[in-house]
């Protein structure tokens, strides 16, 4: 079987979806631990050279494209199967079940997907553009200079509808992947009564409650700093 | 539990045929005892209904003893009504109160068009089948009994997967219209079996691209499949099926 043949069908579709989503889950871990820093009160010296370094580094420069073309599979592909999905029910039930079959969660993958796909363009907007092509302000630290983004974030989250933004963005990441982790793990085959307690934790509380609030702190604490 | 009679509003799906508009109609039916089943209250309604000269209303049903996976209803919102574990002729009527109104809908799919009214085409299994799911077998004698060991547990699992009965209610209860647990039971039941080796590979590809071809949805890992079951089919056939196409795929040479 050739390779595009392998990962034309269905189940080859969900193979890239779970494995570029379980890709994403580890890179948020180490998104947030930099972004923490945000949180240092040392007038943006920890953040501003954690930032040089992120987009400096040659091998994180090009993880950073591969991340993005991660991203890209992931969102296309899921969006190619909801469609298919959808079109495979052209008449709809009168009366749908609701909770009683299926967890509300995982029936709003695609709508919690989407939102997160706005969430990150314009995140990306306002830092990452700001950061690689926009003009912030310099500071210096031991006589070096830096871009000063630790200011940018300070004075971004003084706008009370981007903090929101923000934090329904999170919203978004933590009922995507409250769902989304241990699907992946059902998708690559791997259900085992001595595993699955332990995957469907870590979903629900590392992915699910403790990263997401882990990034909805920041923007919440700049802004009544 | 104390025998009562009801009155209740059905609301059913009745279209003349495939290519028909459906629609709902309405009928009151009164004195149903709450020992019939579901089938047998619509069989009452359909007496009624040729008595007074009207169609009745086309439903599938066989066995009526929640074998054949026949009776394919979608009862107020759920595949095979509110119970869990059984087909529409072993749902009975204590399932409801008196004064209820149950709208009755067919399976609700692409692959599965209405033929008419209640009754839905499940072909599209049939060729899923076709595709895979079976053991070619030599002409001849039978072998003895135990000439092949089989593990109990192996032996459990695959029986516990070929329980399914091919009635659809997977299809009809999955957002995705998926048909994701009905080849995983049909993959599975041969995949654990010393028997279904020589043909395992070529099997599961073969049963899936048939699954994609006739436009069923793709799995989401919602569960809604396994909570409808009425052979309570388990989600880790699913899992199955999926390291079954992964193995295959990533080593079938043609």
């Amino acid at each position: 079987m050739k390779w595009s043949q392998f990962f034309n069908t269905s189940i080859g579709k969900k193979l890239l979806v779970g494995a570029t989503g379980l890709f994403l889950c580890s890179f948020v871990i180490v998104h947030l631990a930099g972004n923490l820093a945000l949180l240092k009160d040392d007038g943006g010296e920890a953040f501003n050279i954690y930032a040089a370094f992120m987009s400096h580094n040659a091998l994180i420069q090009f993880l950073a494209w591969g991340l993005k073309v991660v991203i890209l599979i992931h969102a296309i592909l899921a969006l190619q199967l909801t469609f298919r999905n959808r079109a495979a029910r052209p008449v709809k039930y009168a009366i749908n079940p609701g909770n009683q079959t299926s967890s509300w969660f995982s029936r709003q993958m695609a709508i919690m997907g989407s939102i997160l796909l706005i969430f990150l363009l314009i995140h990306l907007k306002d830092f990452w553009f700001q950061m690689h092509y926009g003009s912030l302000e310099s500071v210096s630290y031991k006589g070096e200079e830096y871009k000063n983004l630790y200011l940018a974030a300070q004075l971004a989250f003084k706008e009370l509808w981007l903090v929101i933004l923000y934090v329904i963005g999170m919203i978004g990441l933590s009922f995507h992947l409250v769902h989304g982790f241990k699907s992946a793990f059902q998708t690559f085959g791997l259900n085992h009564v001595k595993y699955n307690g332990l995957i469907n934790f870590v979903g629900v509380w590392l992915f699910g409650i403790l990263i997401p609030i882990g990034f909805a702190i920041i923007p919440v604490v700049i802004y009544f700093k | 539990m104390e025998h009562y009679t009801m009155n209740l509003t059905l609301k059913v799906w009745r279209q003349k045929n495939t290519d028909a508009q459906g629609k709902f109609e309405t009928y009151p039916v009164s004195g149903i005892s709450s020992e019939m089943s579901f089938l047998e209250m619509f069989d009452v309604l359909n007496e009624r209904l040729i008595n007074e000269g009207k169609e009745p209303i086309a439903f599938d049903h066989d066995c009526r003893e929640g074998i054949c996976g026949a009776c394919s209803m979608h009862i107020n919102g759920r595949a095979h009504g509110p119970w869990a574990g059984t087909t529409t002729c072993q749902l009975h009527m204590r399932a409801f109160k008196d004064g209820d109104t149950v709208t009755v809908e067919p399976w609700r799919a692409g692959s599965f068009p209405v033929v008419k009214d209640l009754t839905v085409d499940r072909g599209a299994f049939d060729r899923i089948i076709e595709a895979g799911g079976y053991v070619s077998v030599n002409t001849g004698n039978a072998q003895d009994a135990n000439n092949i060991l089989v593990p109990k547990d192996k032996a459990d699992a695959a029986f516990a997967a070929a329980a399914c009965i091919g009635c659809g209610a997977c299809v009809a209860a999955c957002k995705n219209s998926s048909a994701m647990l009905f080849v995983s039971a049909k993959v599975s039941q041969l995949a654990l079996l010393p028997q279904g080796q020589p043909e395992k590979k070529t099997r599961a590809l073969n049963m899936i691209a048939q699954m994609d071809k006739e436009g069923f949805g793709s799995c989401t890992n919602t569960g809604a499949c396994e909570a409808e079951c009425p052979k309570e089919i388990s989600l880790t056939n699913i899992a199955r099926l999926n390291r079954e196409y992964i193995a295959a795929g990533l080593s079938y040479e043609k």
